[in-house]
C-alpha cells in the first residue's frame, strides 16, 4: 500500500512520506461483575504528507480500497494552501531491533479474554461495591516509507486489562481504578499485583477523615502525578517552544528541577505498547534525555517542528489517518538518581515507603479535572478525586471535600523523596513523589 | 444504502440486529501563531453491528470495510453467542421508525473551497494576534463536517439523518515573563458556512482577556457565595448533574439507584433542569438518537425534585421506564451509550436580572466562562475562564485560576437564585464519557447564585 501510494505521488509532487496502518482490537466488557458484551473493531487507513513548491500539505482516508490518485490530488490541494517548509525525508537506514509484537497476546482467543476477566471480577467481587471490568487487545500493523528510500514495517500488540470498584454508601461515592497495559499478556503475578493495588487503595478509603489545610507535605503516587507532569510533557515539546508559550524555552543546560530528577523519552523499552523500532516519519527509534539529573537537556521534535528549530528529529513523529504528522511522547520515564531500571513494583505499598516522616500531609492517588485550565504555566488546582490523610507517619483515612494546589516547576525543583514503587501506567513511569509545600484547603 | 443495511439485517441469524453505516465528508483549517498549521479535507466511512441473542449478551463488531458488511453481521452474532448472561438483556420498546431527517446545512460546506475557509479562519485568528504583543502564540481551528448516518434495525427501524456541524474555535496565549494566561473563545453548530461568519469581535475579546489575565491576582482559595454566568452554569449543570442522571449510572447499580431515587430532593424549589435533544437548531440536536428512538424534552428536575432520568432503550427496560432518546454514540467506531444532549438548567422569573443575584453578596466570586468540567460521581472540578470578586453588592478586580470544586449534592441544594437571563451556549469541543470523545452538546443556563462553594487557589 506504501509503495502504491508513494509511487503514486512520484513525479506529481517533490517528496512525500506516507504511513498505513491496520488495526484489529477485541473486546470483552464486565458490567457491575457480569459479562455484558463482546466486540471486534478493524479498521485499516492511509495517511499521506507531500510537498509541493516547498509546501506541505496532508491527505488521509480509510477507503476499503483508496484511490492513491485522487489521495495524491487532495494531498497537492492541501499543499497549495500549506505553509513553506524546509523539509528533508531521512534516507534509508538501519533500525534497532525491538520485541513488539507478542504472539500469546496476539494467539490469546476471546475466551481466554473471558476467563482473564472473569477471574477479575471474581477477585475484586465484595458486597456492596460493583466491579467493571474490562479486556481489549490489539493487533496492529505498521508501515511507513518515503520518497528518499526509507522504509519501517512492523507489527505491534497491546493488550489493556482496566479494573474498577465503586462502592456508594448513602451519599458517599468511592472509585477504586487500577490497570494493567502491555505488549504482552499480563502474567498471574501481574493480574495478582493489579488486584492487590485495588484493595490496598479500597481498603485505605473506607474510613473518612477531615482533611487537613496548609502548606502540606503530599506523596503523589504514580497515578496522582498527571497533574505535575502534564506541563513538563507540554513544555518539553519542541512545538510549544517554537511557539514561545514553552517555559523551558532557552533553558536548556540550567538546572531547574531537583538533581536526582531524569525524564526521558524512551521507544525502546522491550514490552511497551508505546515502544516501535521507527517513528511514524521514517526515524529510527532513540531514547532521547530531556531532563538529566534536574538540568533542561533537549525538547522532543518531529521532521517538521525539527526543520523549523533547525535541529533534528528525536523520533518523537506521531500520525494517525487523518490530519498531519505531530509531536507525540512514546514511552516518558520519570526517574530519581538511582536510575530506577523499571522494575516490578509492590503496588500494595500506598506511598511507596515516603510517608514515614510525614507528621502531617496527603497521599493523592486521582485528582479531578487535570488537564483543564492553563496546564503549560504549570500551575494547578484540583479537588481530590481519591486521596488519604497521613498523619505521624501513617495513613489515617480518606479525605473528601480537599483541594490542592501549587506550581510543578516550583514543586519538583526540591523533591522529598522518590518512592520505591516506580511502575508503569500506560506509556508512562514513574515512582510516587514526595513534595513539599503543597497547598491544601479544605471546605 | 438502506436497503442494502436491510438485507443485510434480513440475512442475520440474530434475535436482534442494527446496522449503523456513517459516511463523514469533513474539513479542517488549523493555525499556531501566525503559521497555517494544515488545511486538508477527509472522508472517513465505516459501519457499526450491534447484535443480541436470547440469553446472550451484546455482539459488537465495527470497521471501515463495508465490503465486510455481511460477514460483520455473523462475525458480531458469534460474539454474542460467546457470552452467556444469567440476567437477560431487555430492550424497551419504541414504535419502529421510517424517516429522511435532514437538518438545515445553512450553507453547505462542502461547496465551500478550502482557501475560502483559511480567509475565515486567518481573519479571527489575526484579530487575536492584533490585540497585544504580549500575545506570544495562538491556537485557532476551523472544522466543519457532513455527516450521513444510515440505520437499519430488525424491528422495522430505516433512517437517513443529514447531521452538519461547524465549528470555529481560538485560544489566544498571552506571556510576560514567567506569567501565561489564556483566552478562549469556541462556537460549535450543528449548521454551516452562513452560521460562522463575523465573529472577529469575540476573538479579540477572548485575547484582551488573556491579556488583562497577566496582571490579575490569583483567586484566594476559600469558601465564598458564587455568581456562575451563563456558559459556566451550563457546564456545571452538564458535569456535576447531567451525568448521574445518565441511567447507566443506575441500572446495575442498587446503592446509585437508591442515591438517584425519583421524587429525592435535590435542591431548592427554584431549580428545575432538563435535557432537550429535540430542541431546534441546537449543536446536541439530533432527530433521532443511535438506536433510532426519537429525541425529546426530558424533565431531570422539577422544582428541586428529581423527575427523570437519561435512557437508553437498555437501560429503560431494566429500570421499567421509557427511553428518552439519549443513545449516542460518537462515530461508527462506538456502540451507543447513554448521554447528554441540549442540558439546561431553566430560567428563575422574569426580569431576575444579574444584579439581583449580587446585591446582598459582602465578598464573593463572580466565576465566568469555562475551560473544562470533569465529575467523579459525586465530586466536580471545573475551571472557569476567569472570575470578579464581588464586594460589597458590587463587580471588583479581576482574578485568575478560579477553579470550583465540591460535591453535587451539597453545590445543588446551595443554588438560590437563578435570574431569567437563559441563554444557550454553543461551543466546540464536546462531552467524554467512556472513550467516546468529543461528543457534541449544548449546555443552557442564566446566572445562577450558589450560597457557597469552594473556590480552589492560593490557601
Amino acid at each position: 500500500m506504501i509503495d502504491r501510494v508513494l509511487d503514486a505521488a512520484r513525479g506529481k509532487v517533490d517528496g512525500a512520506d506516507a504511513l498505513w496502518r491496520r488495526e484489529e482490537r477485541t473486546a470483552v466488557a464486565f458490567e457491575s461483575g457480569r459479562l455484558k458484551a463482546a466486540g471486534i473493531s478493524e479498521e485499516a487507513g492511509v495517511n499521506l504528507r507531500v510537498l509541493a513548491d516547498g509546501r506541505m500539505g496532508v491527505a488521509g482516508t480509510t477507503a476499503a480500497k483508496p484511490d492513491p490518485t485522487e489521495l495524491v490530488a487532495r494531498a497537492r490541494a492541501s499543499a497549495e494552501l500549506g505553509e513553506v517548509v524546509d523539509l528533508a525525508f531521512p534516507a534509508a537506514s538501519k533500525l534497532p531491533p525491538i520485541p513488539t509484537f507478542f504472539d500469546r497476546t496476539a494467539n490469546a482467543s476471546l475466551d481466554d479474554l473471558i476467563r482473564m476477566g472473569r477471574l477479575l471480577v471474581e477477585r475484586l467481587a465484595r458486597p456492596d461495591c460493583q466491579v467493571n471490568v474490562a479486556v481489549q487487545r490489539e493487533v496492529a500493523d505498521t508501515g511507513v516509507g518515503n520518497t528518499a528510500g526509507a522504509r519501517g514495517e512492523y507489527r505491534t500488540t497491546g493488550i489493556a486489562v482496566t479494573a474498577d470498584i465503586t462502592r456508594i454508601a448513602g451519599d458517599d461515592v468511592l472509585m477504586v481504578y487500577d490497570q494493567y497495559v502491555g505488549a504482552d499478556m499480563p502474567s498471574d503475578a501481574d493480574l495478582e499485583g493489579l488486584v492487590r493495588s485495588v484493595e490496598t487503595r479500597l481498603t485505605a478509603a473506607l474510613k473518612i477523615v477531615t482533611p487537613p489545610d496548609g502548606a502540606l507535605p503530599v506523596v503523589f503516587t504514580p497515578a496522582g502525578l498527571a497533574a505535575i507532569v502534564l506541563p513538563l510533557e507540554q513544555a518539553l515539546s519542541g512545538k510549544t517552544v517554537l511557539q514561545g508559550s514553552s517555559p523551558l524555552a532557552g533553558k536548556v543546560g540550567e538546572t531547574l528541577f531537583d538533581e536526582r530528577l531524569s525524564i526521558i523519552d524512551d521507544p525502546l523499552t522491550p514490552g511497551r505498547p508505546a515502544s516501535r523500532p521507527v517513528d511514524d516519519e521514517c526515524v529510527p527509534s532513540r531514547c532521547t534525555g530531556l531532563v538529566e539529573r534536574g538540568v533542561v537537556e533537549r525538547f522532543v521534535y518531529d521532521l517538521e517542528t525539527a526543520a523549523r528549530a533547525k535541529t533534528q528529529s528525536t523520533g518523537n513523529g506521531r500520525r494517525g489517518v487523518f490530519g498531519k504528522p505531530h509531536i507525540g511522547y512514546t514511552n516518558v520515564l520519570f526517574r530519581g538518581a538511582d536510575g530506577g531500571v523499571p522494575h516490578a513494583a509492590p503496588l500494595q505499598m500506598l506511598g511507596g515507603g515516603l510517608i514515614g516522616d510525614i507528621d502531617d500531609g496527603l497521599i493523592v492517588d486521582d485528582l479531578i479535572g487535570v488537564g483543564q485550565g492553563n496546564v503549560i504555566s504549570g500551575a494547578f488546582s484540583h479537588p481530590v478525586g481519591l486521596a488519604y490523610r497521613v498523619q505521624r507517619g501513617e495513613i489515617t483515612g480518606r479525605v473528601k471535600d480537599a483541594a490542592v494546589a501549587g506550581n510543578a516547576y516550583d514543586l519538583l525543583k526540591r523533591i522529598g523523596g522518590f518512592g520505591t514503587d516506580g511502575r508503569w501506567l500506560g506509556a508512562r513511569w514513574s515512582p510516587s513523589l514526595l513534595l513539599d509545600g503543597v497547598s491544601v484547603a479544605r471546605r | 444504502m438502506k436497503d442494502r443495511l436491510a438485507a443485510a439485517v434480513t440475512q442475520s441469524r440474530a434475535d436482534y440486529t442494527e446496522i449503523r453505516v456513517e459516511r463523514t465528508w469533513s474539513s479542517a483549517v488549523a493555525f499556531r501563531g501566525r503559521r497555517l498549521e494544515t488545511a486538508t479535507v477527509s472522508e472517513d466511512q465505516g459501519g457499526f453491528v450491534r447484535v443480541l441473542n436470547k440469553g446472550c449478551g451484546w455482539g459488537i463488531a465495527s470497521f471501515t470495510s463495508l465490503d465486510e458488511l455481511p460477514a460483520m453481521v455473523a462475525r458480531a452474532n458469534e460474539l454474542s453467542r460467546a457470552v452467556r448472561v444469567d440476567d437477560p438483556i431487555r430492550l424497551a420498546e419504541t414504535r419502529p421508525q421510517l424517516a429522511d431527517a435532514i437538518l438545515e446545512l445553512d450553507g453547505d460546506v462542502r461547496g465551500v473551497p478550502l482557501a475560502e475557509k483559511k480567509k475565515l479562519l486567518d481573519r479571527y485568528n489575526g484579530a487575536m494576534l492584533a490585540v497585544s504583543n504580549a500575545v506570544v502564540d495562538t491556537q485557532s481551528s476551523y472544522r466543519d463536517e457532513v455527516s450521513e448516518v444510515w440505520y437499519v434495525n430488525s424491528e422495522g427501524t430505516s433512517l437517513y439523518q443529514l447531521r452538519p456541524e461547524v465549528v470555529v474555535s481560538g485560544t489566544a496565549i498571552a506571556r510576560r515573563n514567567g506569567t501565561i494566561e489564556k483566552g478562549l473563545e469556541s462556537i460549535g453548530l450543528r449548521k454551516g458556512w452562513n452560521s460562522v461568519q463575523n465573529f472577529e469581535n469575540q476573538f479579540r475579546v477572548v485575547a484582551q482577556r488573556a491579556v488583562d489575565l497577566l496582571d490579575a491576582p490569583r483567586v484566594r482559595g476559600a469558601a465564598y457565595p458564587v455568581i456562575l454566568d451563563n456558559e459556566l452554569a451550563g457546564v456545571f449543570i452538564h458535569e456535576a448533574f447531567g451525568h448521574l442522571s445518565e441511567a447507566d449510572f443506575v441500572y446495575e447499580n442498587p446503592q446509585a439507584r437508591e442515591m438517584m431515587t425519583l421524587g429525592r430532593r435535590f435542591g431548592k424549589p427554584v431549580l428545575n433542569v432538563g435535557d432537550n435533544g429535540a430542541a431546534k437548531g441546537l449543536r446536541g440536536t439530533l432527530p433521532y438518537d443511535d438506536e433510532g428512538t426519537p429525541t425529546q424534552d426530558t424533565a431531570l428536575i422539577k422544582e428541586g425534585i428529581l423527575v427523570g432520568r437519561l435512557h437508553s432503550r437498555e437501560t429503560a427496560a431494566k429500570l421499567g421506564e421509557r427511553p428518552t432518546g439519549n443513545a449516542r454514540a460518537i462515530s461508527f467506531r462506538h456502540p451507543p451509550i447513554v448521554r447528554m444532549t441540549n442540558t439546561y438548567i431553566a430560567p428563575g422569573k422574569k426580569g431576575v436580572g444579574f444584579n439581583d443575584l449580587i446585591t446582598d453578596i459582602k465578598l464573593g466570586v463572580y466565576a465566568c466562562g469555562a475551560f473544562g468540567g470533569q465529575t467523579m460521581l459525586e465530586n466536580f472540578s471545573f475551571t472557569a475562564g476567569w472570575g470578579y470578586m464581588i464586594r460589597d453588592g458590587k463587580v471588583a478586580e479581576l482574578v485568575k485560576d478560579v477553579v470550583l470544586a465540591g460535591n453535587l449534592f451539597q453545590t445543588l441544594d446551595r443554588i438560590d437564585h437563578i435570574a431569567g437571563d437563559f441563554t444557550w451556549n454553543q461551543m466546540g469541543g464536546g462531552c467524554g464519557k467512556g472513550g467516546q470523545f468529543p461528543l457534541p452538546v449544548t449546555e443552557g443556563a442564566p446566572h445562577v447564585r450558589i450560597e457557597e462553594a469552594l473556590i480552589g487557589g492560593d490557601v
